[in-house]
């Protein structure tokens, strides 16, 4: 049987118009990756600001405004998210979120463990109208629907590490004096839908 | 004079090593096992949205859109999700969202399902503010390389159709986007971990060697019991030090040939102990996905149990493959009955 051999295609790099134009992009691209986290806040320069204000529509439409700080500046408390609810029956409902038990697999367990640290990182005291509240309350509101509420009241639980000497000397990771609790958001489906706490 | 043609020469060699560093074809094998990994990743993940779905993305969920868009206001962030409100228009994205992460794992249609991939990526992101992690932003730039270089020229439904196609097994196509696709990654990664191990230079733990035993002490983390190393400080520490200078100084170690296999090699401990020990284990996986850009792409073809007569190494010429002429091809046919 006669064959034909085609003759071998060397690979080549792009002609000198495509390397240029692709070079400009590349360029801008890199430019925007290294300024997502160095932009962000906090400790944020002026030049790095102005930077980010540039790049802010590239940058914020494909999700690289990261700060990529894993467990930094430290590792620190973890945040629970706990729950009361009061049914028109009367009776009462506890419960917290992230819940091992209840949100499997690990990583649904991640996603609601999220949802409680990401309330702690954004609640502030001095922003009674700010987007903390405002999650808080979608949180109370989630709740309310879901079990047909009269009462929910939310509470941050914050979880310490204790140290290395205090778990050496017996000290278990769930001990109770390593928790400590404030009123997050109170939601009443009866007459105040938003009462604070 | 000579300073001018020395400055010339200088710059020559400069834009050489530009072109060669990032149009150099390359074999896109680094990039199909990249695109096999993500895909899969990117099916779990959002499979595993699946279990709580109106939850997270329902109008009357734990994320509703006045919560979200009040942190969005001013911002460029987008999700297709805004647009899906009822039941059925979410489960009908979300399944369609599902099936393009499964066309990207197995690589069917790969170039048009890399691009749907990465809108629905992002609209997923976009939308589910305050339930993210490091997952879904490591799950973002995956997606996106993929779409720069040809994801599916390697390990892939598409090249195997088309070799059936062809009747025979298709070289290795050396391409220069494939390369420009594992460049973006390498460089992306190395950003990464240079801010990640710059940002915890600020905290104390990471200076007093405690740092790692903060996070192995942290019961909401935790997935295996590692306290008895509180009998070990030492050990903490080293740990700790090893993890904040392996971040910092990754993004230059990482090229040279002699330190790049160590560094690559300290990337498996270090992120499958977050897999292990703090429950991440969809998160470790998805850095050690992005450090696979740094695995030559000769390494990877050894490695896939699936060998492909006809392939050769990266920046091979494709191998001369016999094709019958008019005249055999009759022959062919006319001999018999096909097998």
């Amino acid at each position: 049987m006669s064959t034909i051999a085609p003759s071998p295609v060397l690979p080549q790099q792009p002609r000198a118009a495509v390397r240029i134009v692709v070079s400009a992009l590349v360029g801008f691209h890199v430019l925007a990756v290294f300024i997502g986290p160095f932009a962000m806040p906090p400790g944020t320069s002026q030049l790095a600001s102005s930077c980010a204000w540039l790049f802010q529509p590239y940058v914020e439409s494909l999700c690289l405004a990261n700060g990529y700080r894993f467990f930094a500046p430290e590792p620190g408390p973890s945040h629970l998210v706990r729950y009361e609810i009061t049914l028109p029956d009367g009776t009462q409902k506890d419960g917290a979120f992230p819940d091992r038990q209840q949100h499997l697999p690990r990583l649904l367990y991640h996603r609601y463990f999220m949802l409680s640290e990401f309330v702690n990182t954004i609640d502030s005291a001095d922003a009674p109208d700010g987007p903390g509240r405002v999650y808080a309350k979608a949180y109370a509101q989630h709740l309310a629907d879901e079990y047909q509420a009269q009462t929910v009241k939310l509470y941050l639980r914050r979880h310490y590490v204790p140290r290395m000497t205090e778990v050496h000397q017996g000290l278990r990771l769930s001990d109770k004096a390593l928790y400590e609790e404030r009123p997050l958001f109170s939601l009443s489906t009866e007459k105040n839908p938003d009462a604070d706490p | 004079m000579r300073t001018l043609s020395a400055v010339r020469a200088w710059a020559a060699d400069v834009a050489a090593g530009w072109n060669r560093f990032w149009f150099q074809p390359t074999d896109p094998a680094t990039l199909g096992l990249i695109r096999i990994c993500a895909g899969a990743m990117l099916f779990y993940t959002h499979l595993v949205w699946s279990l709580d779905l109106a939850a997270f993305f329902g109008p009357r969920g734990w994320l509703p859109r006045e919560a979200v868009r009040l942190l969005q206001k001013d911002t460029y962030a987008w999700s297709y999700f805004w647009w899906l409100e009822s039941p059925a228009a979410l489960w009908t994205a979300h399944v369609a969202a599902l099936i393009v992460f499964a066309m990207l794992t197995v690589g069917l249609y790969s170039r048009v399902v890399s691009v749907l991939a990465l809108v629905a990526t992002l609209s997923y992101i976009g939308r589910a503010q305050g339930a993210l992690f490091g997952l879904d932003q490591i799950n973002a730039l995956l997606a996106m390389y993929l779409v720069v270089g040809p994801c599916g020229d390697a390990f892939s439904l598409d090249r195997w159709l088309k070799s059936r196609k062809t009747g025979a097994p298709l070289p290795v196509r050396p391409s220069w986007s494939a390369n420009l696709a594992i460049r973006l990654i390498q460089i992306h990664m190395c950003i990464i971990y240079l801010f990640a191990g710059t940002a915890k230079l600020t905290g104390p733990a990471w200076w007093d060697g405690t740092a790692m035993w903060m996070a192995l002490g942290n019961l909401e983390y935790q997935s295996l019991d590692m306290t008895w190393m509180a009998d070990w400080p030492r050990l903490i520490n080293a740990m700790t030090h090893i993890t904040v200078y392996w971040e910092i100084f990754y993004c230059a170690l990482i090229w040279p040939r002699l330190s790049r296999p160590v560094m690559l090699l300290l990337a498996i401990p270090l992120h499958m102990g977050i897999a292990i020990c703090l429950g991440m284990v969809t998160f470790g996986l998805i850095m050690l996905v992005g450090n696979l850009a740094f695995v030559p792409p000769e390494f990877i073809r050894t490695l896939w149990p699936f060998k492909d007569a006809g392939q050769g190494r990266a920046g091979d010429p494709a191998p001369a493959r016999a094709v019958p002429t008019r005249a055999a091809r009759t022959a062919t046919q006319s001999a018999g009955p096909k097998r």
